[in-house]
């Protein structure tokens, strides 16, 4: 155990300093951002659809959603009629590409061009993220491993420890020392801001923005996944719209609009 | 109200004035993004190459084309064609636009009609070549075809808001008012905060109700008023919306008190006093607008019609009022 109220001192020699923290951090600079443009060259656009069947499958599912969310501007007989129109095109399957496919289990988006080339872009995002991370460890591993470099000027608490000092097994060494592989792992954690800075905000270098491209199914303009069943959400949609209840944003409006702006009128 | 910066100024207007005016400055702003598509490497290293600007061609090629200023329009265009290839969707509509605005006889546009079904059979979803395409049948007065091939068009696209309001925009002057109102009302659906959808609806449920027997031109009318109330709720001094409101209370009034035996049209659910207060709201509401707008220079050059419009519906009341 280390000893209450001894500084440990540790001789280092400080070019140790200078030949590893600073040329660990501008790597780690550097890949962010050759990952960032690396990504933007690699990055295909969504392919748009190529017939108006194709088109039509995909929007008409927009079509249900934007009812759904947006019902409240119609009137009680519009929205009825409405309703029940979309409900039974997707219970008819009136917006699928090929009706005749229906019930059919899909695709296998290996077999399938189109599906295979969304999931070729998905690859080659992961691709773009994996390959440097694992590159630049390895090489910190053969090169700097086992290297005490940082003293942190505070004192830390000892669940730090595997944090700060990993790649170093010493159990008496006081936690305020940084080894160089948490350097760079706090480097890789850590530069999010200084890569907002250089690249701007939505840049491709921030782990976070890939992580929630992958959820946004507005972005492509389809809103089907490789291997998704546009039958299926048909169905989940009919049915959520089978549920919905209706309320109308002009009933009571006259007298609403009176109230706001019709007493600012009298004085 | 004063622009200090140009780019304030392209929002897509109707107005002649604002229009001409953008034009103008056609020559100033080319010269500014002369770079533009001049050479892509030394453009890009300099950033110079926001989305904004090519925006701000493309909007300038339209008030060219508007105002008749063509040699600056073609600019503009081979501009954007020189960064994005003249194959691109945008930048081939924007081709066909120029040769329709300078086509100066009807074979000449029914050979861009030719250029654009040949474009068509390449692509069949290019989507601003389709609508081209109907534009340029309806301005050669085929309105039939044109409408079919709306409706083919959103069959394949329903959630384009600009697509169901030509849709809505035809089926009006051919005078079948249900189906503009359905139109309209998709519209809606897509775009639910547009105030100037929420206007047109009720613009075109007035005039459907003017055209029909008493008790479904009530409903109608209070259909129209709440459309009307709604755009004045979303844009308060929204000129169009009052207006629109104050013909609709009128006539709706006018109605009642000539039928007031008739319990279909005094059952229509709104009470006699709210309608009062609407066409009293919306009168003085007007008057205000009117006034404030008159003594204010840029505010009365931006809207003059539809002012002059206000004033002459203002004083016809006045005077069946004495």
């Amino acid at each position: 155990m280390a000893l209450q109220g001894v500084e440990q001192t540790i001789l280092r020699d400080p070019a140790l300093f200078y030949w590893i923290v600073f040329p660990i951090t501008i790597v780690m600079i550097l890949t962010g951002i050759l990952r960032h443009y690396a990504t933007i060259l690699m990055n295909s656009p969504p392919k748009p659809a190529s017939t108006l069947a194709e088109s039509r499958e995909r929007l008409g599912l927009i079509r249900g959603v934007n009812f759904r969310n947006n019902a409240y501007v119609l009137s009680k007989d519009s929205f009825e009629m409405r309703k029940n129109y979309l409900i039974s095109a997707y219970h008819d399957g009136a917006f699928l590409k090929d009706p005749g496919n229906r019930g059919q289990p899909p695709a296998n988006p290996m077999t399938d061009p189109a599906g295979m080339e969304a999931m070729m872009g998905m690859m080659k995002g992961n691709m773009m993220m994996m390959i440097p991370q694992t590159l630049i460890m390895s090489w910190i591993n053969a090169f700097f491993s086992g290297f005490v470099i940082l003293k942190l000027p505070f004192p830390l608490t000892i669940r730090f420890k595997s944090m700060l000092q990993s790649g170093v097994m010493t159990r008496d060494l006081d936690v305020r020392w940084v080894s160089s592989l948490s350097w760079y792992f706090l480097n890789l954690f850590g530069l999010q801001s200084v890569f907002g800075f250089i690249l701007g905000s939505d840049n491709a270098a921030n782990h976070m923005s890939q992580q929630m491209a992958g959820m946004n199914p507005a972005a492509g303009m389809n809103p089907f996944q490789p291997g998704q069943d546009p039958d299926k959400m048909y169905q989940n949609e009919a049915e959520n719209l089978a549920v919905m209840e209706h309320f109308c944003i002009l009933d009571g409006i006259e007298e609403r609009i009176l109230q706001n702006y019709g007493a600012r009128e009298a004085y | 109200m004063a622009y200090d910066n140009p780019e304030l100024q392209y929002e897509h207007s109707s107005n002649m004035i604002t229009i001409s005016r953008l034009s103008q400055q056609a020559p100033k702003i080319l010269e500014r993004y002369s770079l533009l598509g001049e050479d892509t490497s030394v453009v890009s290293i300099l950033n110079l190459e926001n989305a904004e600007n090519f925006d701000v061609l493309e909007q300038l090629a339209f008030s060219c084309l508007q105002s008749g200023d063509d040699r600056s329009a073609l600019v503009c265009i081979d501009r954007l064609a020189k960064r994005f290839g003249s194959s691109n969707d945008k930048v081939a509509a924007l081709q066909g636009l120029h040769e329709e605005a300078t086509a100066e006889d009807r074979p000449a546009l029914e050979g861009c009609l030719h250029k654009y079904d040949t474009i068509l059979s390449e692509n069949p979803i290019n989507l601003p070549i389709l609508k081209r395409r109907i534009a340029l049948l309806r301005s050669l007065s085929r309105p039939v075809e044109a409408t079919t091939a709306l409706v083919a068009l959103l069959d394949a696209a329903p959630t384009d808001a600009e697509t169901w309001c030509e849709l809505a925009d035809i089926y009006q002057t051919q005078g079948m008012g249900p189906q503009a109102i359905f139109s309209l009302e998709e519209a809606l659906l897509i775009v639910p905060n547009a105030w100037n959808v929420h206007c047109r609806l009720g613009e075109v449920l007035y005039s459907c109700a003017d055209s029909s027997d008493v008790g479904n031109a009530c409903h109608l009318l209070r259909r129209s008023i709440q459309y009307f109330c709604r755009a004045i709720e979303l844009c308060g001094d929204y000129l169009r919306g009052l207006y629109g409101l104050l013909m609709a209370t009128s006539l709706l009034l006018k109605i009642r008190t000539g039928h007031q035996e008739d319990s279909l049209v005094t059952a229509s659910l709104m009470t006699h006093d709210t309608l009062k207060n609407l066409n009293l709201f919306a009168r003085k509401r007007l008057e205000e607008i009117v006034s404030r707008r008159s003594s204010d220079h840029h505010l009365w050059e931006h809207g003059q019609a539809e002012l002059i419009a206000t004033k002459e519906l203002l004083s016809r009341f006045d005077s069946s009022s004495k």
